[in-house]
C-alpha cells in the first residue's frame, strides 16, 4: 500500500477515525476499572463487615469486668499471623470521654495498633476508615462502637481492617490485562477502518488513473463506471471536454471558411496584377497580395493550432499521418520522380497532441524536402523517454549552417524562384514550440538537409 | 487537349480559361457541382481544374463519384483550402494534384501539362516523334531542329496525337479533344487540319487507318 499524502481525504478519513477510537477505547478502559475496582472494594468491605459482626457477637465480660474474645470463635488463620493484613482491635470509651486503645487486638497486629480519628458515630452504626497499619500499609478499616448491658457507661469500639494493597494489586492486575485487550481491539478496528478507506475511496484512485491516463493521451474521455457521488463530476467533465471539442472544430472550420473568403479575392488579384501591363500599379498590387497572403497563411496556421492547445487526452499515431503525407508527397511531386517513403515507423509511436498539428509539422517538412531532394526523402521516428524525435532527411544541397538559422525566420526564403510563402519552416518551429518542442536543421550522413523534429510523446502504456 | 474548369469564382474561372486559352487547351465551364459532376461523367476530358468550395455539390464529392463510376480522368484539385489534413482528403478522393490558391499561373499550366502528360505515360515535357519535336511548356514545334508555324487547331490535334503515339485516335475522338462541348463540331474539319499538317510535317508521320482513324507512326516515339 502507498504511503499516506499528507492532506489526503485519506489521512483525514483515518485521523477522525483514529482519534474517536482511541478516546472511546480510553473512556471503556478508565470506566471498566473504576467499575472492576468498586466492585472489589464492595466485596471486602462486605467481608469486614461479616468480620466486625463476629467480633461483636463474640466479645463479653470476664467476671473481672475485663473485656474478652472468644478465640474459638474467630476461626481466620490470618487472626493469628503477624502483619498478615487482616487485624481487629477494640478500644474501651469511658463514660468521662476517657480513651484506652487497644484493650483487645489481634495478634496478627504483633505490638502495634491501630489509630483512627475520634469520630466514633452512635452505637450499632458502621463506619469506615482508611488508615495506616503496620508496616507502611495501607488498610480499610470498619469500626462500630456498642455497649454490653453488663456496663451501660463503657463503649466499645471495634474494629476490623484488611490491607488494601491486595485489592489494588487485583485492580492493578485487572486494568492491566483491560488495557492489553482494548489495546489490541483498538489495532483491530483501525485496520478495519484502514480496510474501510480503502474500500470506500477506491472510486476516487479509479477516477485519478483515468485522469492519469486521459493526460497522457491514451483516452480522449474520463471512462469507467463511478458511484453515484462521482458519476455527476465525470459526466460535467467529459461534457466541457466535448464542448471544448466542438469550439475547435467549429473555430477550424472558420478558419478554413475565412482562408476560403480571402485567398480566392486575392488569387484573382494577383492573376490580374501579373497578366496586367507592367506598371508601378500592377507591381504594387503584386506586392501587396504577396503580403497579404503571406499574414492570412500564417495567422491561419496559428489560429488552427494555438485552439488545441491544453486540451488534454490528446494522441495521433505518427504512422497513418506519416502515411497520408507521404500520399500527398507522391501526387503533387509526381513530377520529380521521389522515392519518399518512411522508414523504420513504428505503428504504436504517437504523438501527445493534435492530429492536424503533426500533419502541419510534418507536411511543412515533407514538402519542403520533397521541394529541394533530388532522388529520394526519408521520414523516420523514434521515441526517447518521453520525447518522439522525428527526423525528415533528404538528398537535396542542404542548407549552409549559417543560414540554418535564418530559415526557421517567418517569410525567409532561401530560393525565391520556387513558389511558397516561406513561412513553412516557421510554421513548425511556432507549433513545436507550442508543445514545448523543437526543430533543428542539420545536414544528414548522406548529404542534404535532415529536419529533426522533438516533439512530446505519448508514454508507453507498459511502462 | 481539353480541360474542365471548375470554379463557383467568376472573375478567378475567366482569368483561369484566358490562360489555359492561350495555352492551346480547350476548355469547359462549370461553376457549380452538378454541372461539373454531369460533364466529367459525360465528356471525355484530359484534365480536370477544380475548385473543392462549391454550391450545390462540393468538390470532394463530385471526385469521389467520378472515381467511383471508375473515371480516370486526371484532376487537380485548385483551392484555398491548404491545411494538410485537407490535402490529404483531396488525395484520398483520388486527386492527382492539388494546388492551393493564391497560386501562380505558370504553376498551375505547368501542373496541368505535368497531369496529361503522366495520364499518357509520358515523362518529359518536350514530346519527340521521330523528326519531330513538341515542346508542351512553350507550345513550339520542330522538324529537324526548325522550328514550324502551325494553327491553333494544328497545335491541337498534333499535341494530342503526340501524346499517344501508336495509338490509332478516331476522328471522333479528335474532334471530342479539340473543341468544346458548345462548339460546332464538325468532323470534317479534322481530315482538313491533318491535311495541312501533313504538310509541314514530314508526310509518313500521321498514318491514316481505314475506317478507323490516325496514327503516329514513326518510332521512337516519347
Amino acid at each position: 500500500m502507498r504511503l499516506i499524502a499528507p492532506n489526503s481525504l485519506r489521512l483525514r478519513l483515518l485521523a477522525a477515525t483514529v482519534v474517536t477510537l482511541a478516546l472511546a477505547l480510553a473512556g471503556a478502559q478508565v470506566w471498566l476499572a473504576g467499575l472492576f475496582r468498586d466492585e472489589v472494594l464492595r466485596q471486602l468491605d462486605t467481608a469486614l463487615v461479616r468480620q466486625v459482626d463476629q467480633l461483636s457477637a463474640r466479645l463479653d465480660l470476664d467476671t473481672a469486668g475485663q473485656p474478652r474474645i472468644d478465640p474459638a470463635g474467630l476461626s481466620d488463620p490470618r487472626w493469628d499471623q503477624p502483619y498478615s493484613g487482616l487485624y481487629w482491635q477494640i478500644d474501651r470509651l469511658g463514660a468521662d470521654g476517657s480513651r484506652l486503645p487497644g484493650v483487645l487486638r489481634a495478634r496478627s497486629l504483633w505490638d502495634t495498633q491501630l489509630v483512627l480519628p475520634a469520630d466514633t458515630l452512635a452505637d450499632g452504626a458502621l463506619h469506615w476508615h482508611e488508615a495506616a497499619g503496620p508496616q507502611g500499609q495501607v488498610l480499610r478499616v470498619v469500626e462500630r462502637a456498642l455497649v454490653l448491658p453488663e456496663q451501660p457507661h463503657t463503649r466499645w469500639r471495634l474494629m476490623v481492617a484488611a490491607d488494601l494493597g491486595e485489592t489494588q494489586g487485583a485492580t492493578k492486575r485487572f486494568s492491566g490485562v483491560l488495557a492489553a485487550s482494548l489495546a489490541g481491539l483498538g489495532l483491530l478496528l483501525a485496520l478495519a477502518a484502514l480496510a474501510q478507506v480503502a474500500v470506500g475511496l477506491a472510486p476516487l484512485k479509479a477516477l485519478q488513473r483515468a485522469l492519469e491516463t486521459l493526460r497522457d493521451g491514451r483516452s480522449s474521455r474520463l471512462e469507467g463506471r463511478f458511484p453515484a457521488e462521482l458519476q455527476p463530476l465525470v459526466q460535467d467533465f467529459n461534457g466541457v471536454l466535448e464542448r471544448h471539442d466542438a469550439v475547435l472544430a467549429r473555430a477550424r472550420t472558420q478558419a478554413g471558411n475565412l482562408a476560403h473568403a480571402l485567398k480566392t479575392p486575392l488569387a484573382v488579384l494577383g492573376n490580374a496584377a501579373a497578366a496586367a501591363p507592367p506598371g508601378p500599379l500592377a507591381q504594387a498590387v503584386t506586392e501587396q497580395v504577396q503580403a497579404a497572403n503571406r499574414q492570412v497563411h500564417w495567422h491561419l496556421a496559428r489560429a488552427r493550432a494555438a485552439a488545441a492547445l491544453g486540451q488534454p487526452g490528446q494522441r495521433t499515431r505518427v504512422a497513418p499521418v506519416a502515411a497520408g503525407l507521404l500520399r500527398v508527397m507522391g501526387r503533387v511531386h509526381a513530377g520529380r520522380g521521389l522515392v519518399v517513403e518512411a522508414k523504420d515507423l513504428a505503428p504504436d509511436l504517437a504523438f501527445a497532441g493534435e492530429e492536424q498539428d503533426l500533419q502541419e509539422m510534418l507536411g511543412n517538412l515533407l514538402d519542403n524536402a520533397c521541394r529541394n531532394a533530388r532522388f529520394s526523402v526519408t521520414v523516420q521516428a523514434r521515441r526517447r523517454d518521453r520525447h518522439l524525435l522525428i527526423d525528415i532527411d533528404d538528398d537535396g544541397p542542404g542548407i549552409a549552417p549559417a543560414q540554418r538559422e535564418a530559415v526557421l525566420q517567418r517569410g525567409v526564403r532561401l530560393d525565391e524562384s520556387t513558389p511558397g510563402s516561406g513561412l513553412g519552416l516557421a510554421i513548425v518551429v511556432e507549433l513545436a514550440q507550442l508543445y514545448g518542442g523543437t526543430l533543428a536543421l542539420d545536414a544528414n550522413p548522406a548529404g542534404g538537409l535532415r529536419a529533426s523534429l522533438r516533439l512530446p510523446a505519448v508514454p508507453d502504456p507498459s511502462s | 487537349m481539353r480541360i474542365l474548369l471548375v470554379e463557383d469564382d467568376a472573375t478567378l474561372r475567366a482569368q483561369l480559361r484566358t490562360a489555359l486559352v492561350e495555352a492551346a487547351y480547350v476548355v469547359d465551364e462549370a461553376d457549380n457541382g452538378r454541372d461539373a459532376h454531369f460533364l466529367g461523367d459525360t465528356e471525355p476530358f484530359d484534365a480536370v481544374v477544380l475548385d473543392l468550395g462549391l454550391p450545390q455539390l462540393d468538390g470532394l464529392s463530385v471526385l469521389r463519384r467520378w472515381r467511383d463510376a471508375g473515371r480516370t480522368l486526371p484532376v487537380l484539385i485548385l483551392t484555398a483550402r491548404d491545411a494538410w489534413n485537407e490535402k490529404v482528403a483531396g488525395i484520398d478522393a483520388g486527386a492527382d494534384d492539388y494546388l492551393t490558391k493564391p497560386f501562380h499561373m505558370e504553376e498551375l499550366l505547368a501542373r496541368v501539362r505535368a497531369l496529361i502528360r503522366r495520364a499518357s505515360g509520358q515523362a518529359s515535357p518536350v514530346l519527340r516523334c521521330g523528326a519531330v519535336t513538341l515542346d508542351t511548356r512553350s507550345g513550339r514545334v520542330t522538324v529537324d531542329g526548325q522550328p514550324v508555324t502551325l494553327t491553333s487547331h494544328e497545335y491541337k490535334v498534333l499535341d494530342y496525337l503526340m501524346h499517344r503515339p501508336g495509338t490509332v485516335v478516331s476522328r471522333t475522338e479528335l474532334t471530342e479533344h479539340i473543341y468544346a462541348q458548345d462548339h460546332d463540331r464538325d468532323s470534317n474539319t479534322i481530315e482538313v487540319f491533318v491535311g495541312r499538317l501533313r504538310k509541314k510535317l514530314p508526310g509518313e508521320l500521321i498514318e491514316t487507318v481505314r475506317g478507323l482513324g490516325y496514327r503516329l507512326v514513326a518510332p521512337p516515339c516519347g
